[in-house]
């Protein structure tokens, strides 16, 4: 598979402190790539770097073969961006922004299916100031895909949204990857990352962390499934620690438990049976298998 | 590329007509000044028009030292100017057509203060059109050129306000673009030669009365180019496209090549002693008269024809042979006579005039047929537009010009005071105007 943006032992100091440090990573055609970390971990300067945007101390960046500091121009036609906090004036409508970001490139899509695409047709004419959140999100989304790009960066496209328009964002990004087009994404919500992305970097303190599917950066992080149960009689957690692959016990109140195991069907084989052999009864039971919110806090923590 | 410059260009216009803001400051308070300036120069010889120049270089000054920032920060405060820097080629399609964009803005403002001046002060248009608009570009050019400086430089909306009043108020009061400097001390004349602002006023009043033209008007010309292409350079140089850009230390310097322009100006006019405001320039007053000041002159509360103050005969009265004698004899002297030959024909028209008044002050017997007698003459001798633009001169403008007080070299008695005199010549000339406008029967 080719591919789509390469980054290589990018670093940016900002007055000595290293808001990226030798970050290198490489997304390939036709997937989502997402970047997750946390608030001032380098995310968006290293999007930033990669959009031309902000300038980068060392490394270098191939945008579908193209070198960013070598053939500006062209990697910008390949690319197509969604901005944090970028508003148009207030009195600019939708269709007058999407006709002149496309005035800027060779190639475009027309303003008119972009409306469609991205159902702006209602306010299509209206001032930017009278859109609403999910609308000017949407409009954001639109003009990343003016330039019939190969690449497309969103920056936290679902910040401040609301559930359903979060939804309906997800929904419309899913779609643009069956244009063909690249995404690469950072987000502060792990379960979109989970649900969108083809693989995922964690980068905190201007490093990756962590990189790779969201279901093999679970099973990188080690961690295992937690049985909660609650039972009628309370018992000890050395009786529970005599459990087969049970690596822990932590006891929540007296008649509830936390088992940690590496055998989830083994361990809850033996508990079942060793309640019945005790006469305790059970009143409910909860399997927690590991979650890349728990893949996160361990690379992170692990960084640490 | 110039896709992008043309589409920008045109939705910047297009927005700026759809924003109040933009609409008070581009358009409103250049009206503003006029209507101020009209307060006390409405009544000079032609009105306001050593004024225009000043009025014409506040409006550009504000249009591209506060309009133009103001817009690009504003932008760059909501974070849409990054994406201009998403696209290829971005900068150089956005600041051009930011600037042209601008230039056709302050350049329609500078219009309607034109137009507005002309017709309702009757001001003329600028006399020299090709200085004019020579003049206008290049003063457009040096303040786009300190506009796009601060727009590099302010950190938000407020700092452009403040850095362009450190621009602006120098300007008016010392630059001779509010207080003119031949009122100026002489240490005010110096500095404002350090200040684009006087070579701005002088080169566009060029364009309305040759004030300081010829060597002057191109050294106007050089400086404010210079000025305005040296800090378009730095403008482009210091541009920011997102609010948490920030100027390296050694970019600051080159605000200073920016400067340099002003400082090499002002030393070379101080050294050259062109230091001293350019004087004006008398104004043919008769022939910068407007159409609309003609129109302005007043037909009501005339004395009648037939009455015993400025008389005027009928064309075709019959005379006893005497009195047609004298009347022949006053018209062959007439032919002869200097004052009434005046290269001058305005003043010419005006001594004229003045022998009717004598005539009638003197209740010479033939008052009304002398006056008919030199109507005629005044039709005969002079062109049509002449003789409009004289006889509107003497009527709009009593006091002007030099007046003939007796006349006993045509064989008309008396000496009069010169202020009577005036106020029949007046009188007389509106009588006369009236008749060529079709306004009153002959």
């Amino acid at each position: 598979m080719a591919s789509a943006l390469i980054v290589n032992h990018l670093r940016k100091d900002y007055a000595h402190i290293h808001a990226v440090d030798d970050v290198s990573f490489e997304v390939n055609e036709g997937e989502i790539f997402g970047l997750i970390g946390p608030n001032g971990a380098g995310k968006t300067t290293t999007l930033e770097s990669v959009l031309g945007l902000t300038s980068y101390d060392q490394g270098s960046i191939c945008i579908f073969g193209n070198d960013l500091s070598k053939n500006p121009d062209e990697a910008k036609e390949l690319i197509g961006a969604q901005l944090q906090n970028s508003q148009l004036p207030d009195v600019m409508t939708p269709r007058q922004a999407l006709i002149l970001c496309a005035s800027f490139y060779k190639d475009s899509v027309p303003a008119d299916e972009l409306i469609e695409r991205f159902q702006l047709k209602e306010k299509a004419n209206s001032n930017f100031a009278s859109l609403s959140g999910g609308q000017k999100q949407r409009l954001s989304l639109a003009l990343a895909f003016v330039n019939k790009p190969k690449l497309v960066i969103l920056d936290e496209p679902t910040a401040g949204l609301d559930p359903q328009s979060r939804k309906e964002l997800h929904a419309l990004i899913a779609e643009q990857r069956s244009h063909g087009v690249t995404i690469v994404f950072t987000t502060h919500f792990l379960e979109e990352a989970r649900t969108l992305c083809d693989r995922i970097a964690f980068i905190k303190n201007g490093s990756i962390i962590g990189l790779g599917s969201p279901e093999s950066l679970i099973e990188q992080s080690a961690l295992n499934t937690k049985i909660k149960v609650r039972v009628s009689r309370v018992i000890t957690e050395e009786a529970l620690l005599l459990l087969p692959f049970v690596i822990s016990v932590k006891s929540i109140s007296g008649f509830e438990n936390l088992i940690e195991t590496t055998r989830v069907n083994k361990t809850l084989s033996a508990l079942t049976s060793y309640l019945d052999s005790t006469g305790i009864e059970l009143h409910d039971l909860q399997i927690n298998r590991p979650t890349l919110d728990d893949a996160f806090a361990y690379f992170v923590s692990s960084v640490i | 590329m110039i896709k992008g410059f043309f589409y920008h260009l045109i939705l910047s216009l297009k927005l700026n007509f759809k924003s109040k803001q933009p609409l008070i400051y581009g358009y409103l308070v250049p009206v503003f000044f006029l209507i101020a300036f009209g307060a006390v120069f409405r009544n000079g010889n032609p009105p306001l028009i050593h004024q225009m120049s000043q009025l014409i270089t506040i409006s550009a000054l504000g249009g591209a030292c506060f309009g133009m920032p103001t817009a690009l920060v504003s932008e760059r405060d909501r974070g849409w100017l990054r994406r201009y820097k998403l696209f290829p080629h971005g900068l150089m399609p956005l600041v051009l057509s930011t600037l042209v964009a601008r230039f056709i803005l302050i350049a329609s403002a500078a219009l309607l203060q034109i137009l507005l001046a002309h017709f309702f002060y009757g001001t003329p248009f600028p006399e020299y059109p090709l200085y004019f608009c020579i003049a206008y570009c290049a003063v457009a050019i040096a303040f786009l050129g300190v506009g796009l400086v601060i727009a590099g430089v302010a950190k938000n909306v407020p700092a452009v306000q403040a850095l362009g009043q450190c621009i602006f108020l120098p300007l008016i009061m010392i630059g001779g673009v509010g207080v003119p400097l031949l009122v100026l001390p002489d240490w005010a004349q110096k500095v404002a030669t350090f200040l684009p602002g006087k070579y701005a006023c002088e080169a566009i009043q060029s364009g309305f009365t040759l004030d300081g033209h010829g060597s002057v008007f191109e050294l106007n010309i050089i400086v404010l180019l210079v000025m305005g292409g040296s800090a378009l350079v730095v403008g482009s140089k210091l541009f920011k496209w997102g609010q948490n850009d920030t100027i390296s230390f050694n970019t600051r310097y080159w605000i200073m090549i920016a400067l340099l322009p002003w400082l090499f100006a002002g030393f070379f006019s101080l050294k050259t002693d062109r230091w001293h405001p350019i004087a004006e320039v008398p104004i043919d007053e008769a022939k910068a008269i407007t159409e609309t000041q003609m129109n302005q002159i007043s037909f009501d509360n005339l004395p009648p024809d037939d009455g015993t103050v400025t008389p005027i005969a009928a064309p075709d009265v019959d005379l006893p042979l005497e009195s047609s004698t004298r009347l022949d004899l006053i018209r062959s002297k007439l032919e002869q006579w200097t004052p009434g030959h005046n290269k001058n024909s305005a003043q010419a028209i005006r001594c004229l005039l003045c022998v009717v008044a004598v005539a009638d002050v003197n209740e010479d017997q033939l008052e009304g047929s002398i006056a008919q007698t030199v109507f005629q003459y005044i039709q005969d001798t002079f062109s049509p537009t002449e003789v409009e633009h004289g006889l509107a001169w003497v009527a709009l403008y009593p006091s002007s010009g030099l007046t003939v007080n007796s006349v006993p070299e045509l064989k008309i008695e008396g000496d009069f005071y010169e202020k009577t005199i005036r106020i029949r010549a007046q009188i007389y000339a509106i009588k006369f105007f009236g008749r060529i406008r079709h306004k009153l029967a002959n």
